[in-house]
């Protein structure tokens, strides 16, 4: 299949990776999300609307943040969500962040925000949560040269997955 | 779901800031673009570069008529889903000949079975001239099944299909809708110019809701790929014939929705559906299209024209060696 041999691994697929190992599949082969699912156009207009006053949705090497800012003396990275409903996937696309900066010899903390539950939770990059990101790139390097996708199977993200209709056609 | 909007005034398609509008002599409308899919045009529009930008940049598919009702073509906006790894998928299905006929058949079987569906419909109500012609449907079936070529099977295709329109008339009825026989370019009589319409209302449909997959209309299985124009639409739109615009003019004619004032004739030759039956058959397939039926896997209501898209996304899981192919069988 068609994969440069060195993927980049950027926050979405961290956090797929911890929602359904076909959506990997289906992000490296650039099979992209259905544009019009619901939930993606809402996920849009959250963006938009919540936290206009910080400085929005910055590059680095590929990664794209949603908040940037400084906050005694310490960068904070903020990741805006729009619920908690997978939120072991968002620390864990968090954590992804921070370890880049980390690599990058930038040390910094992260919070995500759930603006619509009026919620936010600290993120700290430990040396375990570095262990476990080592393996999970590992694991999406193998999930991305299977030759065909994993097949689907139903779990409690499909219903709201924008891959539903492509799955479950 | 954006909507699909029907363009049979005469006039100007314009842009105004962020809206389609159309302008005729006595009409000006206003069409909001984020909720426009696709537009299919009968009149005589005028439009300038700037408006076909301003399609590219929203997605809009524009799909041209002539006079009498024929497609001429279809302004199709660059592709926004493309995934290479998809197209090279399709492309090897496409020419390795095994791979490619495997899919061909799909469509033939998967069609010839719905038109046996849509036939067993009227041979439930005591139509029992049918059930011969459903007889030898199921042997075309089975002998489409063992082609090795193409266009063998393309042969076997046709033969099914005249056989399956020898029941047109034992349906409606036949009288100032007899079909005799299937005629094309130009259809010699009304109910071919029917049929022709509204197959050309399916492949465009179908091309439509291609463009919301990954896959290349560009590149057909049982219609020749030349990359000049589209044939993955008219594969598709094999499956959907029989269910949709065949059982919708079973309905236009029986419940006489659509009668011989409805056509005209052309000056070369030739039956069209007149200016004033195709508002009628429009808004009668758009109400088909919207219709909608249980899905079994996603467990929700779908309509037949997302039908249509998940076909298209049927064939993307094949041709990633992700889940063969089963062409969409009416139930009923
Ligand atoms: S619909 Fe379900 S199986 Fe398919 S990609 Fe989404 S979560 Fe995975």
């Amino acid at each position: 299949m068609l994969i440069s041999e060195n993927i980049h691994i950027g926050g979405t697929l961290i956090q797929s990776y911890k929602i359904c190992s076909r959506q990997v599949w289906f992000e490296v082969h650039k099979i992209d999300q259905d544009q019009e699912n619901d939930f993606i156009m809402m996920g849009r207009l959250i963006d938009r609307n919540s936290y206009q006053r910080d400085k929005k949705s910055i590059d680095f090497e590929g990664s794209k943040f949603d908040i940037l800012r400084k906050e005694k003396g310490t960068l904070v990275v903020g990741e805006i969500k729009k619920s908690s409903h997978s939120i072991d996937a968002a620390r864990l696309q968090l954590a992804h962040y921070l370890y880049e900066l980390q690599k990058n010899g930038i040390e910094a903390r992260g919070e995500l925000l759930f603006p619509k539950e009026k919620k936010r939770e600290e993120v700290l990059l430990s040396e375990e949560l570095k262990t476990h990101l080592d393996q999970v790139y590992q694991e999406i390097i193998a999930i991305s040269s299977l030759e065909a996708p994993p097949h689907a199977k139903k779990c409690k993200y499909c219903r709201n997955c924008a891959y539903n209709e492509l799955c479950w056609s | 779901m954006g909507k699909t909007l029907y363009v049979l005034s005469s006039g100007e398609l314009k842009r105004k800031e962020n809206t389609i509008i159309i302008e005729g002599s006595e009409v000006r409308k206003f069409i909001p673009v984020e909720t426009t899919d696709e537009m299919l045009i009968f009149g005589e529009v005028d439009l300038n570069k700037r408006f076909l930008e301003f399609c590219t940049a929203n997605k809009v598919m524009l799909h041209f008529f002539n006079h009498y009702g024929y497609y001429q073509g279809t302004f199709y906006p660059r592709e926004h889903m493309n995934s290479g790894a998809v197209i090279l998928a399709q492309a090897k299905h496409c020419l390795d000949n095994c791979r490619r006929l495997l899919i061909a058949k799909k469509f033939v079987t998967g069609s010839i079975e719905n038109m046996k569906k849509a036939l067993q419909y009227y041979s439930r109500r005591g139509n029992i001239e049918l059930d011969s012609i459903i007889e030898k449907l199921t042997v075309f079936s089975n002998y489409a099944k063992e082609q090795i070529g193409i266009s063998e099977l393309m042969g076997i295709e046709g033969n099914a299909r005249d056989c399956y329109y020898t029941a047109f008339d034992l349906i409606t009825g036949g009288g100032s809708f007899s079909m005799k026989k299937r005629s094309r370019r130009p259809p010699q009589n009304r109910i071919n110019a029917l049929i022709s319409f509204l197959n050309s209302m399916c492949y465009v449909t179908t091309l439509a809701q291609i463009y919301k997959t990954h896959i290349d209309p560009r590149i057909g299985f049982l219609h020749e790929t030349n990359f000049r124009r589209f044939s993955l639409n008219l594969d598709i739109a094999e499956i959907f014939k029989p269910i949709i615009v065949d059982r919708l003019i079973f309905s236009l004619l029986n419940k006489k929705e659509i009668q011989a004032k409805h056509f005209g004739a052309q000056s070369g030759g030739g039956i069209y559906l007149s200016e004033k039956g195709r508002p009628i058959v429009l808004k009668a397939w758009e109400e088909r299209l919207n219709s909608t039926i249980e899905h079994p896997r996603l467990k929700r209501n779908v309509s037949y024209r997302s039908l249509i898209r998940m076909e298209a996304y049927k064939i993307e899981k094949h041709i990633l060696h992700d889940e063969e192919y089963q062409p969409f069988a009416m139930r009923w």
